[in-house]
Formats: C-alpha cells, structure tokens, sequence
C-alpha cells in the first residue's frame, strides 16, 4: 500500500507544479510581441518561406487566415521526433532523441496500462490481447531507448567541453536520476519481460490495491524502485527546467508565435491599457521614475537629461 | 591547466578576459587573404585608462572605473536592485513572459552556438557563445535573487559577483547584435538574445549606462531635437530641398516632396540618416511615389521625418517615448497609414513591438515601405525597363524585417521585375544572417568598436556578399541590394574596410534606387558605380 500512497502523493505533486507552472504563465501581463518567424499557423503559401500577414497591402483591413492545421503538421514532428534539433544540431539528436523518444514511450506504456487495468476492471475485453501487445511493444522500446538515450546523453555532456563546461551538479543528477529508473526498468522487465508487474500495479493503483489481481510490482526489489523513482520523477520534473516539456507550448504559442495584432476595442488594447497603468520604479535618471508615475505618464514625458 | 573559459570566469580579475589572435578569425577566401593574418587594433592606453577594457579587445560602453571599492559595492547593488527589476511587473511588463521563459529552460544543448555569426566568426571564442552571458545571468539572478540561492548555487551553478563581473557583462551586451538567429534555432525556444536585450535594459534603466551613440547622440538627441542625426526640422527641410533639385537632374521633370500634408494617405518617414548619407533613397521613393500617383506626405514636425527608435536595443522607456512622438504625429496628421522606409529596426520597432504600447487613436496603421513599392511596382503603374539594371545583384535581408516580422516575398517579387540579374545569398530569408551592425552596431564607432564590427560581427555577411558573386568575374561592378539603413552603414563600413571595391567592384544601395534605376524614362542613372554611371544615357 506504501507505494501506491507514494505514487498517487507524486502524481498530486505532478499535477499541482504543472498547474502552478500553467496559471504563473497565464497571469502573466500581456507582452509586446516578439514573434520570431515562420510563424507556423501562417497560410500554407507563406508559411513556406516564414512570410506573415504584414507582407499584405493594408493588412488591417483583411480578415485573420491562420491555419491550424499548418501549426499541427509542424507541431507533430517538432514534439515527437525533435526535428528542430535534427535540422541544427545533428549530432546532438542521435541521442537526445531516444531519450526523449523513450521517455514518451513510457508515458505512452502508462497511459495503455491504465486502460488495460480499466478494461479488466470491466470484466475483460476482447481488446484486452492487443493491449497486451502493444504494452510490452511501447514498454520495452521505451525503455531500451532510454537507456540509449541517458548513456548517450551521458558520454556527450562528460566528452563534449562545449557542453560540460556549462553543466551543473544539477544536470548530472537529473540525468542520474532518469537513468536509474530506465536501468532499474529495465532490469524488472528482464524478470518480467511480459510487464505482468506493471499491469498489475496499475490495476492497483485505480483500485487502491483492493482488486485481486492487483499486487505490488511484482516480485523484484528492481520493479519495486523502478515504481518508486517513476513516482518520485513524476512530482520531481515539473519542478525543474525539465518541466519545458509543458513550457515549450508558451514558449511557442505565447512568444514566437504570438503575432496576434492590436485592434482597436479588443482585449488585447484593454491589457495594454492595463498595463500602461502599472508604476515603474527604474532608477536611471533619464527614466523619471518616483513610484508613482504610470507607463503611460512616462512614455508621454521627456527623458530626465532634457529636464 | 584549463584553457577554455567557463562562464564563472567572468568574475575572475584580469586585464584581458578573451583576446582574439590575428589567426583566429574566420578565412576569408581570396582576394581577401591578406586579412586573414591582421589583428584588432589594440586600444590605446592613454585614451582608456579611466574605463573598464577588461572583456576583450574593444570597448562599447566605456564605463568609468569605480573610484573605490565603496562605489564599486554600491554598484553591485544597484546592479542588483535592477536585476530584480527585471522580474517584476510593474518594472518589466514588456518583456517579463518571453524572459522568464527563456531564464528557467534552457537545456544549455548549445544549439544555439552554431547559428551565430560573432561565436564562429571569432573563432569560436567562448564570450561570445550565446549561452555564456546568458547563463552568467542565470547564475547571478539564481545564486543572489532567488530564496536560498546562495545555498543551492553549488549543485546548479556557481558564480561570484563583483564589479568586474558586472563591467565584463554589461559590455558582453555589446557583443551580440540581437539578430536572434539563435533563438530560431533553439529546439526549445530559448532566446539568448533577448536575455542579452535585458541586460542592455538592466544596466540602462537603472544605472544609466548605454553606449552615448544610442542614448545621448541617439533617443534623447532624438526626441529633444527632432532626429538621432542631430538635424533640426529646418535642416530636415533644407536636405529635402536639395534632394528635389538632385532628382529633377535625374528624372527630368519635377520633383514634389510634400510636407505636412493633412489627410494624406500615406505619412512616409524615413531613417534621417538616409537625407544625409543616402539623400537618393529618399529622392528615389519620391520619385516612385509621384510617378505612381501616391496620395503621400512628410512630416516636418521634430521626430516626425526619423523612423528610427534606439530604445529597440537597449530601453523600453525610450523606445515608448519615440514611438509614442511617432504614433502623435501620425494621429495629428489624419493619415491613414503610416509607411515605414528603408530601415529594419524601425519597421519592427513601429509596426510589431509597438503595437502592443499604441492604444485608441494612437494605433494608426503601419505598414512596410517594401510592401507599399510591390503593390506599386507589380501593379504596373512605373514603366519599367529591367535590362537598365544589368548587373549582378543580391539582397540583403535585415533581420528585423524578415526574422521579426515575416517580410519576405515582396522585395523578392520587386526584385524579379527589375534585377534580371539578381541572385539569393546562403542562407537568405529568415535564415539569413546580420550585417554585423544589428542593435546599433553599425553607429557604434568609439575606441576601435569599428574595426571589431568589421572583423568580426559583420565577418560572415561580407563572406556571404563575397560568396553569392563568386562566380562574377573581378572587373564586374556588383550591386548588393540592401532595404535598411543600418544594414547599409555596416555594409558600407565593410566594403570600405576590405578595399571591396577596389578589389572586387561591390557596390551597394537601397531597393528604391534599383526601382528608379529600372524606370523607363529617367533621364539619368541614379546608380553609379564609382564614376561610371549604370546604364549608357
């Protein structure tokens, strides 16, 4: 029962400095834009070249044309095979791609042992074959990436200077620690190689151990850490820079792609206007700030030298 | 004994952080080679014995040395308070989404490296790596800013602060021309260039510290006489005046530049450099715009004739200022649009980062001039003649206008009309690179900061320059088309410093003045190329 409390503890953990990580970005005050382009929810026809809406005669006089569709077809391959750092840093994603490809693969082997365990909660399901296929298919691909992956990742922060001369203690543990969990993975997978642990866990963690065929992982003290570093990564990521795996959806959609225009009466001009209100507090001369002067009055007035 | 310097080093006393040997730049190809042996010329001692040169072997800033080590602690502290500036609302509403981001998640991958021109131009010389003053930052604001820093700083990264850290990092962003190459090619999207934005603002804002060619000579100059050049509405007028009289040399009829003309259409304002140092760029739009039949004017007001906005690289307060004057302006004036000239920091300034300070009728609508020539000169109002432009061209693209804003397709599709010669530079488009004058770059002259501009920061462009011509024999006058002011400056300080001319006939301008020269019944070339005229009259 201890680590099922654990894991649901962590999961908790997960959702709660995701979600404050989620509300600190969105409480944030609207920016000046900064987008960076292509900006990929462009037309088809300009996004090929990274063109945007100000390459038209009075832009502002022509209806918004974004396509979705354009955002999703850079956004699937950007998100899953990293083809950003496939195009710039080659080298670089032979490994870090199976890290990444490993780690999505577990996330992925959660996700189909949670549906496995609600099938059997159901009294079985002819699906319930394929389930098993597919799990023992996505475990243990991910975890053999994984493994790839942290070594790789490894060998190139500890034989690159260009990388190891910016690495932290901190970045060496975090690779540790994700290691350690593939290794000890993978290790109760060699005991185990059908995963029977695993869905017998998952099954007990949606019924808080009461159901009978759920146990604790299995046999081995190397699924019981596996489970135990698999729950203490879950709360602890969100809590690093790690958690870009969440950011980098603002990091995208709230600045590089942020091209939304000013209208006039629209909610953007009213967080403006908001934000003109703020006191700024700067203390160069030429600013004229006392604490008690707006943006607005600020930007209104002349520089301190000219006074 | 380690070599390479690592990002704490920057604290570390000593004359001369990082010095570049003769042999460390980038090759340049032949004609070029004998380049490749010389050096940056050293500083003189007498001229900075009273400022901090400890960073490398130029000086952008000049920032007095510290009487004491009592002043110095209290600017440790002012740098301090500045830092936390950054992070609050009231003080960094502009910028604080885009920097918290890019502060807490960088994988420090060193993506980013690769795609910038000073890191590999100068051999790949760790202060210049994007993420080296970045992650100085980082270590700074964790270790002395956030709750129990000093505690954790040796598990993620430690660092000490001094006033030599501080002098060594406020030059350091000086180093980076804000072209945000980087920032593209980050798999996250990590923009290292907007942190060394920040810190410019940081050391600005608060201690009042920026390069006097962007702050004194530039906004304050701007908005206390009317223009970054020092020119008065009056003389503004006169330059005008002069550029007519040129123009009707040229086209053989008259020339009508309005000014203040209520109501107009389109209010054009460009770079006041162009009136002194290009006054044909000017003259060229006028002739387009009256030949198209433009309802167009210029504003005589002070600001009102200079797009340009400094406060871009370095202060959000000036930068509102200046485009607050500008937005009045246009306000008054009735306009319906404004039309932004040949300058890249001012297209993006104006069009993209104002929009979000410019509220009610203050939001007048800004559009690209390369927008505004496309629709002229594809809507076949201009009869246009290209075999007058036979000569190889290429295109710069600024930075500003193609990576910050999308603007891409319609130079090209002027070019296609009028350069039967024209050819791209590698990479081009939003992956092209700077001029090496990017940020203010290109006006930032003191000490030998020219000489560090044309080795380094502007090393690549010339190389590409050089790289898109190869195939051109010597003795062909070559045209490098390039649609922004201080793109222009840097391209001109380039050609100058490497005898480009002499040596390999390069020549380079505006995109207007290519349009003017395309047109059908001037009756002179507007290009020359030293003294030989482009087309046969």
């Amino acid at each position: 029962m201890g680590l099922y409390v654990l894991t649901y503890v962590c999961a908790l953990v997960f959702v709660l400095a995701v979600g404050l990580r989620i509300r600190r970005q969105i409480a944030l005050p609207v920016h000046v834009r900064w987008e960076l382009y292509p900006v990929r929810h462009e037309t088809t026809e300009r996004v090929a070249y990274g063109g945007s809406y100000l390459e038209a005669l009075n832009w502002w006089e022509r209806p918004d044309e974004r396509s979705l569709w354009n955002e999703l077809k850079y956004m699937a391959p950007e998100i899953l095979l990293m083809r950003g750092l496939w195009k710039e840093n080659r080298r670089l994603w032979w490994v870090s791609f199976p890290f990444h490809f490993g780690l999505y693969l577990m996330v992925a082997t959660f996700g189909l042992l949670t549906l496995h365990a609600l099938l059997a909660l159901a009294d079985g399901h002819p699906l319930g074959h394929l389930l098993n296929g597919l799990i023992g298919l996505a475990g243990w691909s991910g975890l053999i990436l994984g493994n790839i992956g942290c070594l790789g990742l490894f060998y190139r922060r500890l034989a690159d200077p260009e990388l190891r001369d910016y690495a932290s203690f901190a970045d060496y543990f975090n690779l540790g620690f994700i290691f350690l969990f593939f290794l000890c993975a993978f290790a109760a997978g060699l005991g185990d190689p059908s995963l029977a642990g695993a869905r017998a866990y998952t099954l007990g963690l949606l019924t808080a151990g009461s159901a009978l065929e759920a146990s604790v992982p299995g046999p081995s003290a190397a699924g019981a850490a596996a489970v135990v570093l698999a729950s203490l990564l879950t709360a602890y990521i969100p809590l690093t820079h790690m958690s870009h795996m969440v950011m980098k959806y603002f990091f995208y959609h709230s600045v590089k792609w942020d091209d939304a225009p000013n209208r006039r009466g629209g909610k953007i001009e009213a967080a403006v206007q908001k934000n003109l209100g703020l006191r700024p507090t700067w203390q160069a001369r030429h600013v004229g700030a006392d604490g008690r002067k707006s943006w607005r009055e600020i930007a209104a007035s002349e520089p301190g030298e000219m006074k | 004994m380690r070599t390479r310097l690592a990002p704490a080093d920057i604290s570390r006393p000593s004359d001369c952080l990082s010095h570049i040997e003769a042999g460390d730049l980038a090759p340049l190809p032949p004609p070029y080679e004998d380049f490749n042996a010389t050096a940056i010329p050293p500083l003189k001692p007498e001229k900075v014995r009273h400022i901090e040169t400890s960073l490398d072997d130029t000086v952008a800033l000049a920032i007095p040395r510290p009487a004491s080590p009592e002043e110095e602690d209290a600017r440790v502290r002012q740098f301090l308070s500045g830092l936390k500036k950054l992070f609050e609302k009231e003080n960094n509403w502009t910028f604080l989404q885009p920097l918290l981001l890019s502060m807490e998640h960088c994988a420090k991958c060193q993506t980013c490296a690769d795609a910038c021109p000073v890191f590999e131009m100068s051999g790949r010389k760790e202060i210049y790596r994007p993420t080296f003053r970045a992650e100085v930052l980082r270590r700074i604001y964790r270790k002395y800013l956030r709750p129990g820093g000093k505690m954790t700083a040796k598990l993620t990264g430690d660092i000490d602060l001094n006033w030599t850290a501080i002098a060594r990092l406020a030059e350091l962003s000086y180093r980076c021309t804000l072209c945000r190459r980087c920032a593209a090619a980050c798999p996250i999207g990590v923009d290292n260039g907007l942190i060394a934005h920040e810190i410019r603002k940081l050391f600005s804002q608060e201690m009042g510290i920026a390069p006097k060619e962007i702050h004194e000579k530039g906004t304050v100059q701007h908005l206390q006489v009317g223009s970054s050049t020092g020119m008065k509405p009056p003389g503004a007028k006169d330059s005008v005046e002069f550029i007519q009289e040129e123009m009707e040399e040229i086209t053989g009829w008259k020339v009508d530049i309005p000014w203040d003309v209520e109501g107009a259409e389109i209010l054009l304002v460009h770079n006041a450099g162009e009136m002194l140092a290009w006054p044909d760029n000017v003259g060229a739009f006028a002739v387009i715009f009256q030949a198209a039949g433009v309802s167009w004017t210029m504003s005589s007001e002070a600001a009102g004739y200079d797009v340009v906005n400094y406060g871009l690289w370095y202060d959000d307060v000036q930068f509102s200022r200046v485009a607050v004057r500008h937005a009045d302006i246009a306000r008054r004036l009735k306009v319906k649009k404004i039309v932004i000239g040949e300058c890249g920091h001012a297209h993006k300034a104006l069009t993209v980062v104002a929009d979000r300070l410019l509220t009610g009728d203050l939001n007048v609508p800004r559009e690209s001039a390369l927008v505004t020539l496309a629709d002229i000169v594809l809507s076949g109002k201009l009869r246009l003649d290209p075999r007058r432009n036979d000569f190889p061209v290429t295109l710069h693209d600024p930075c500003n206008v193609v990576r910050s804003m999308g603007i891409v397709a319609p130079q090209r599709r002027i070019l296609e009309k009028i350069a039967p010669r024209f050819r791209e530079m590698t990479p081009h488009g939003v992956e092209n690179y700077c001029c090496g004058g990017g940020s203010g770059f290109a006006l930032m002259s003191g000490h030998n900061f020219a000489d560090w501009r044309n080795r380094v920061s502007s090393r690549k462009k010339f190389m590409q320059i050089l790289a898109a011509f190869a195939n051109e024999p010597a003795e062909v006058p070559k045209y490098v088309c390039a649609p922004c002011s201080n793109c222009k400056g840097a391209i001109r300080d380039l050609i100058g410093h490497y005898h480009a001319e002499e040596r390999s006939r390069l020549y380079y301008g505006g995109l207007v003045e290519l349009i003017v020269n395309a047109m059908a019944d001037m009756k002179k070339p507007i290009l020359r190329f030293g003294d030989e005229p482009s087309w046969k009259t």
